[in-house]
């Protein structure tokens, strides 16, 4: 490796850290909260006696499954506009909606299974207490359900760490976006997106390891 | 009569369940059904509280009054306020993993009934008590052996203050040591005048808690009445070897 290389490491390393940083995991958090809301409440929908809701959820998780993360994005920030300009949105607003409405397609199918997961004995002692069915499912079935969701969430919160850089296309500077900038200065492909690689790796070990405590206090406290 | 039931229908697709049963239960009275496995007495049960809905047949329980029709369905509001004047023990118990003891009893008392959670926690305290674990109040219920929780499971459904109790098969999932403490609970009830419909397996239990027994097979009442005279001194044929092939099997 010469000096040059050597100097370029060092002197791109804090702009994309920071860029991680202020950019990339405010996107994946702020995303991820609104994506969970949307996830729960599509499940909701999917487990209706209502069935428009139950279309309507399922409708938008075909949509949402169905076709590539990267169009999605490009069709909210450059496709949108041409119906309203009410519907321009910068780029982090963009990739925001893109993000939330990925996180509440692929969410709901991990909150719905968890919620059939849950005995069906204890739907009937909620019942059996004179419970409707909304408050079954807020006392009972929810806070069970919401345990065995959160190994497959936080594994959905660490893919979508590294999704986020998808919002490059829609010219969001995140860690990625930022790479390329330095990549289109200096021409060190492999030296700077190997970088971003191992900065993209710190923040998703950090995240598996809060996982690993969430998931082991979790065991501790709940049945068997 | 705290319960009436009248030519009560109940088919699961195109098994016929129950197939025109008639329940008469006085106040404070205790009505124990038996019957081979399949016979209908546990859908029986779940039909008095509405976990299973009736096809067809009306039913009377304390102030409420239902009727049942094909295609017609009971308001779910109907529902509710029909099951608040029941409490329901189940076969494995089904207590709230995710709360304590003291919490699985005040959840109905505090969230259905909207009592203030103090004097629920009282109360439960009370029924905790008066099961043998009042000690046991902030143990989470995998931290309870079988019987325990099951305890917990009556004082559960006996903190909603129901007009009728309803156990299904209480001691089934039980190991056999653990089955005394649980009927001596239920015992006590009866003694204290609690209207009850036990669903059982347990023949002596029954006889000695019994005002009255019932003995269906097939999806109909095929015996009833005082638990000597169907559980020792069966009329029908299907009775008595029913009862015959029992006894063998407890001895």
């Amino acid at each position: 490796m010469t000096d040059r290389q050597i100097q370029i490491l060092i002197d791109s390393f804090w702009p994309m850290l920071e860029a991680g940083i202020r950019f990339t995991l405010p996107l994946a958090i702020f995303s991820f909260l609104l994506g969970l809301i949307l996830a729960v409440l599509t499940a909701l929908a999917r487990l209706s006696s209502f069935s428009l809701l139950r279309q309507i959820a399922r409708f938008y998780v075909w949509i949402i499954r169905g076709t590539p993360l990267l169009v999605q994005l490009a069709i909210i920030f450059y496709g949108l506009p041409m119906i309203s300009g009410s519907l321009e949105f910068d780029p982090f607003t963009a990739a925001l909606i893109g993000f939330s409405l990925s996180v509440g397609a692929y969410g709901s199918e991990i909150v719905r299974a968890a919620i059939e997961s849950i005995a069906k004995g204890q739907w009937e002692a909620a019942y059996a207490i004179g419970m409707t069915r909304s408050e079954a499912l807020r006392r009972i079935i929810l806070p069970q359900a919401a345990r065995v969701s959160v190994p497959p969430l936080a594994n959905s919160f660490i893919s979508l760490v590294k999704d986020t850089s998808l919002a490059g296309a829609v010219t969001y500077v995140e860690l990625y976006r930022t790479s390329e900038q330095i990549v289109a200065t200096t021409y060190e492909y492999l030296l700077v997106y190997s970088e971003a690689a191992v900065i993209y790796l710190i923040f998703t070990t950090i995240l598996s390891a809060l996982q690993n405590r969430l998931e082991k206090r979790l065991r501790r406290s709940s049945a068997n | 009569m705290m319960l009436e039931i009248r030519n009560l229908h109940k088919a699961f697709g195109s098994l016929e369940v129950l197939k025109g049963i008639d329940v008469d239960l006085e106040k404070g009275k205790v009505l124990v059904i038996i019957g081979p496995s399949g016979s209908g007495k546990t859908t029986l049960l779940r039909c008095i509280n509405l976990l299973e809905m009736p096809d067809q047949g009306t039913m009377k329980l304390s102030d409420r009054a239902l009727n049942f029709q094909p295609g017609r369905k009971i308001p779910s509001r109907e529902v509710t306020e029909l099951r608040k004047r029941t409490g329901m023990v189940f076969q494995s118990y089904n207590l709230f993993p995710h709360k304590t003891v003291i919490e699985n009893i005040m959840e109905g008392p505090v969230v259905v009934q909207k009592k203030n959670k103090e004097q629920a926690r009282k109360t439960a305290q009370g029924l905790l008590d008066k099961v043998g674990l009042g000690d046991r109040g902030d143990y989470y219920p995998h931290q309870l052996s079988g019987g325990q929780q099951q305890r917990v499971g009556i004082a559960r459904a006996m903190a909603m203050e129901p007009d009728v109790l309803l156990f299904d098969e209480p001691t089934s999932a039980l190991d056999p040591e653990l089955v005394g403490e649980v009927l001596g609970v239920i015992k006590q009830l009866a003694l204290e005048g609690r209207t009850m419909v036990i669903v059982t397996h347990e023949m002596k239990f029954a006889a000695d808690v019994a005002d009255h027994v019932i003995l269906m097979d097939g999806g109909h009442i095929i015996e009833q009445g005082p638990p000597d005279q169907v559980i020792n001194h069966p009329q029908s044929a299907r009775a008595q070897q029913f009862m015959s092939r029992i006894s063998g099997e407890n001895i």
